[in-house]
């Protein structure tokens, strides 16, 4: 299974957060680590409310940590 | 490898499923073509049953106790369990039509002899067994690509 269109800055908003852990990141979200390392390795789409979630997570809004590559 | 509770547990029961069908099936398909009566399959079919409860049982226990988790899915999980149901429906479709052209291919020619119900009622386990393996195969393929 190949990347998916949607990008992300998830790895630099953890680092940008305190370090946040994926772990952690996990937690907020509802979802397992390994979800979180598939979402940040963009091989996963994550769902819009895990994503709203994840923004929440780094209180960014949604376009600040997904983007779309047509 | 880094695995979630689900992907842990599908390979326990690909192993389990895979191991309890590589002994129940050949002896079932010799009894059932060598005895008539279905009371000839209970004690195999008795024995295949405790033997994959125990075998899952014994082993979800262990990754349940290591991990920690309660065993939900999120959505990613149900997302590959979706896929890989959808997938193994194939397998199951094209073991079903497989089976039922090789019963009326053997009912129709004189030659050969007809499929026995013992031996049709195993071949249907087979098929359900065969597209649960393929599901759980599916489900690992999914969760590995996307690790």
């Amino acid at each position: 299974m190949g990347k998916t269109r949607v990008r992300n800055n998830i790895r630099k908003l953890r680092f940008e957060h305190g370090e946040m852990t994926q772990q952690q990141l996990a937690e907020h979200v509802g979802v397992t680590r390994q979800t979180i390392v598939a979402i940040e390795k963009e091989k996963y789409s994550p769902s819009l409310e895990a994503a709203f979630l994840i923004a929440d997570a780094f209180a960014e809004p949604l376009e600040n940590v997904f983007s779309f590559e047509r | 490898m880094d695995m979630t509770f689900q992907e842990k547990s599908a390979w326990g029961l690909l192993i389990g499923i895979g191991l309890v069908s590589f002994f129940y099936f050949p002896a079932a398909f010799d009894i059932a073509d060598s005895a008539p009566h279905p009371s000839a399959l209970i004690g195999i079919s008795i024995a295949g049953v405790i033997a994959l409860i125990v075998i899952e049982a014994t082993y979800h226990a262990v990754i349940a106790g290591s991990s920690g988790s309660d065993g939900s899915m999120d959505e990613r999980d149900a997302m590959i369990d979706m896929r890989s149901e959808r997938n193994s429906g194939y397998v199951l479709a094209v073991g079903l039509f497989w089976l039922v052209g090789h019963i009326v291919a053997t009912h129709s020619l004189a030659e050969t002899e007809p499929v026995g119900a013992l031996t049709v009622a195993v071949w249907i386990l087979f098929v359900l067994t065969a597209s649960e393996v393929a599901k759980l195969i599916f489900q690992i393929w999914d969760y590995r690509a996307e690790a």
